[in-house]
């Protein structure tokens, strides 16, 4: 897993800065690039459901993506995301065992086998405009080894510039989808939890210098 | 019926002073965008197709004893969101240390109640970034300790427990409901509605006596209303709250 782009913006710089913010939806102000994503404003989570009662949510934490963005032709633009199986947060309550319980859904051969696959990736294939702010981006997932097509339902929130990004554009997005984990030979337990996992991310991408 | 949750807060950023005149409305359509489509997550939990065996597993209300249900926290979400950058973003923290009580009727759940404690001074924010390096003006060494501590954001310090205690109970549907409560947050108590559904009943095959009980809920807070109101409107000002989680039987 290649190591997380560094943050880029200095918010309480920006404060001091004051300098002027601009947002838009538009696209046309959009530069055609390539865009990295700013990890420190992005999630990217799993849920299923559990007991058929609950949602049970994992966080993905350890997340990176590059976005080539056509801002002329969406439908031409291409996603690629790498994800490591090792970064987990599960919001158990007790220190240790949620360390352990991490470590068990990352590496055990029931779940994300992270030892064997240490990279969990999506290479997108096609992309389908659904709205003016909408679309939906069609991709390869490859998980535990295993090579599938998931479709993301993907929203264009807008994008911003500030003086402490340099004059560089950062765009923000809103996705989700879903996958059988049967699929991808994840089989367990599934008297408990539901082989359906939702994925939703929300997140930022900055122009890249 | 209920759990629920609360709470809320904002997140971060700073005085990204409102420099005049870019497309405002825009952005209050963004923020609001991102919102509403976050909200999915919390409401497509509840509508979620189930596995057939596991909705084998959930029962009726009318099989659910009444009484006393704690929270099983190894089975429990409760977070917030908030729009980031004018809201082309919803940005995301988790409550690390939290619990609940609910005393369920399941003849009559609009006489159920809920309680619920939130410490603000530890949350998942998950920062992956070198937060000193990039904010070396900060008094505080990361970024969990800025949202928590600071006092433009969850002043831990001087407000160490945010809670919720429902007033009233009212059915909107066959299961789904809305509790309102008081919502203490930042030192002021004002009433806030949530959104609940209850997503069924479960007895785990290991321990088949006790009632364990799924619930989804959410709501929305206007975080100024609660005296938050730094870098508005580049960290949103609406925050919504969601929780998904079971509460277990008290057996004792």
């Amino acid at each position: 897993m290649e190591s997380p782009v560094r943050p880029i913006v200095s918010i309480a710089a920006l404060a001091a800065l004051a300098g002027c913010v601009t947002t838009t939806q538009s696209l046309e102000a959009i530069d055609n690039a390539t865009y990295t994503l700013d990890p420190t404003h992005a999630f990217l989570t799993a849920s299923v459901t559990h007991f058929g009662i609950s949602d049970y949510r994992i966080d993905l934490t350890g997340f990176d993506a590059q976005l080539d963005f056509d801002a002329d032709t969406p439908t031409a633009s291409r996603l690629s995301v790498q994800i490591d199986p090792m970064a987990l947060d599960t919001h158990y309550p007790d220190p240790e065992k949620k360390a352990e319980w991490e470590a068990e859904l990352s590496t055990d051969g029931r779940f994300l086998d992270g030892d064997d696959f240490p990279s969990i990736t999506f290479a997108s294939t096609s992309i389908e405009q659904t709205g003016e702010q909408t679309g939906r981006v069609t991709g390869a997932l490859n998980l535990r080894g295993i090579t599938n097509p998931v479709t993301l339902d993907v929203t264009f929130n807008g994008s911003a510039t500030s003086p402490l990004d340099g004059g560089r554009r950062r765009i923000g997005f809103t996705a989700s989808g879903s996958f059988n984990r049967s699929d991808f030979g994840m089989n367990a337990l599934t008297q408990f939890v539901s082989d359906d996992v939702r994925i939703s991310f929300s997140g930022e991408f900055i122009e890249a210098e | 019926m209920t759990r629920l949750t609360l709470l809320a807060a904002g997140a971060g950023a700073f005085a990204l002073a409102a420099c005049g005149g870019n497309e405002a409305p825009a952005e209050a359509q963004a923020d609001t965008s991102a919102a509403e489509t976050e909200t999915a997550a919390p409401a497509e939990a509840a509508a979620a197709p189930v596995d057939e065996a596991a909705q084998a597993i959930a029962g009726t209300l009318t099989d659910v004893e009444s009484g006393a249900y704690n929270l099983d926290r190894t089975h429990a979400y409760l977070g917030f969101y908030v729009g980031h950058a004018n809201g082309i973003s919803k940005y995301r923290v988790g409550f690390a240390d939290w619990d609940a009580d609910l005393t369920f009727d399941a003849a009559n759940p609009a006489a159920s109640s809920l309680s619920m404690t939130i410490n603000p001074a530890e949350l998942l924010v998950d920062y992956t970034g070198d937060y000193k390096a990039s904010h070396p003006d900060s008094e505080f060494e990361t970024w969990h300790d800025d949202l928590a501590f600071n006092d433009r954001w969850l002043n831990a310090d001087e407000f160490p427990e945010i809670t919720f205690t429902s007033t009233g109970i009212s059915l909107t549907g066959p299961n789904t409901g809305e509790v309102t409560g008081d919502l203490t947050f930042l030192g002021q108590t004002k009433p806030v509605t949530l959104d609940v559904t209850y997503n069924g009943l479960a007895n785990a095959p290991w321990n088949a006596e006790q009632d364990l009980i799924g619930f989804t809920a959410s709501t929305k807070i206007t975080r100024s209303e609660w005296g938050m109101e730094a870098a508005i409107p580049w960290i949103g000002d609406e925050v919504k709250v969601t929780f998904s989680g079971e509460f277990q039987q008290d057996m004792s």
